[in-house]
């Protein structure tokens, strides 16, 4: 079972996700709307697993994520992106993104992920 | 979507009424035969393989034929075999009509040729609309334009619609404008290579048709996170977008979505106006390229 932060600006998208970690055994610790909000419960909460939109308002997914290594290197992060958006998940490996969920979300793949972790 | 469109018009035009169109429609979606079923009962694929293409299709705006060839499961004459025991929708629809004598195929030959001459139609675009091809359909219904990828971002939009939310969905005549009156709104700019905007309208609690549906959820009110949930399905369809042309090099990114729930005016030198009518409900599609949409 693992603790995890959910970092989206979309209600939708974070209720979805909270719905499926939480039906399999998973605590959803927090939520945040933004990467700057993300990224102060980061420091507070100390999740296992963060997962972080790419595309979001105040801060974006790539930014936040630059900080939450900056904070703590082996921090394991889900990126959650839109199809198409190439070029900033390469840029998400670059930064050190431990894998990637791809949206509209899918049950199987999100658990897979959360296991391999 | 040709039988929406046909059978509308066939309601219209009172060759039959609204409940037998209900009943001949919803007769259709029952035998409907999904093409994974139908390659998994010829024992072309197995059911794990069916399963990967289904999910797969989650996430990419392919057929699921498509899909399958390019994984190597099925060749495109295996496809084609399949699609063709599937049955083509129109003529399904046409069958259902007579064979519950609502009406005799010359009167449904009849009325097909009035429709055609009322909407003026070329005998090429008829068989566009009976092969109930999407990419082939849509075009039908946009005025002339001239970038390709303007055309593309709505064929994919529609086609994320009759994927994730009303497979029955069907749209009517397209037009420019330079300014659209909404009362509601759910839109997300892409950025890069070119501009653009997709945005989906709606009047009163017409929005709920794909809110409801994207999100599970049973909104009551075009509110706030009914409106979310409809900029979640806009993010699914430009991310789709972004992905097909990024294969021709073209870099689109798309900015954050945003929601209004209160009455305002969208403008720009050219909004397609695109009419969907998404589980009965009218929606507005609305498309800039090349210029973002100011709201």
């Amino acid at each position: 079972m693992a603790k995890i932060l959910i970092v989206d600006d979309s209600r939708t998208s974070r209720k979805v996700l909270r719905g499926i970690l939480e039906a399999n055994g998973h605590e959803v610790l927090d939520e945040a709307g933004n990467g700057q909000e993300g990224l102060e419960k980061f420091k507070t909460v100390k999740p296992d697993i963060t997962t972080l939109d790419i595309t979001m308002p105040v801060m974006d997914g790539l930014e936040a994520l630059k900080e939450i290594k900056t904070i703590d290197k082996d921090a394991k992060i889900i990126m959650v992106t839109a199809a198409g958006q190439q070029s900033k998940m390469v840029e998400a490996i670059k930064l050190g993104a431990s894998e990637f969920l791809t949206k509209p979300f899918e049950a199987d793949q999100i658990l897979k992920l959360i296991e391999k972790l | 979507m040709f039988n929406q469109l046909f059978g509308k018009y066939l309601v219209d035009s009172k060759h039959i009424s609204s409940e037998q169109l209900s009943e001949v429609v919803a007769m259709g979606s029952k035998i409907r035969v999904k093409l994974g079923l139908i390659a998994v009962s010829e024992r072309l694929l197995t059911t794990q393989q069916a399963d990967e293409i289904n999910r797969l299709q989650a996430v990419m705006d392919k057929r699921f034929g498509d899909i399958a060839v390019e994984k190597g499961y099925l060749t495109e004459s295996q496809v084609s075999r399949l699609l063709g025991l599937q049955g083509n929708a129109y003529l399904t629809f046409a069958q259902i009509l007579t064979d519950k004598g609502y009406m005799s195929l010359e009167e449904i030959e009849s009325a097909l040729a009035e429709y055609q001459r009322k909407y003026g139609f070329t005998m090429t675009d008829m068989e566009a609309l009976r092969s109930g091809e999407v990419e082939r359909i849509v075009p039908l219904f946009l005025p002339n334009i001239d970038q390709p990828l303007f055309v593309e971002i709505i064929g994919v939009a529609i086609r994320t619609v009759i994927r994730l939310i009303d497979a029955d969905m069907y749209l009517l005549k397209a037009s420019f404008k330079d300014s659209v009156d909404v009362s509601k709104i759910a839109l997300q700019h892409l950025d890069g290579e070119h501009k653009a905007t997709l945005a989906f309208s709606g009047e009163g609690k017409n929005l709920l048709a794909i809110a409801n549906t994207f999100a599970g959820e049973e909104f009551t009110d075009v509110d706030l996170d009914a409106l979310d949930a409809v900029c979640e399905l806009i993010n699914c369809i430009n991310g789709l977008f972004a992905t097909s042309i990024s294969y021709t090099k073209i870099e689109m990114d798309m900015l954050p979505p945003e929601y209004y729930d209160n009455s305002r005016k969208a403008t720009a030198k050219q909004i397609c106006d695109v009419p969907l009518c998404i589980k009965g409900k009218r929606v507005e599609l609305l498309v800039t390229f090349d210029e973002m949409m100011n709201v």
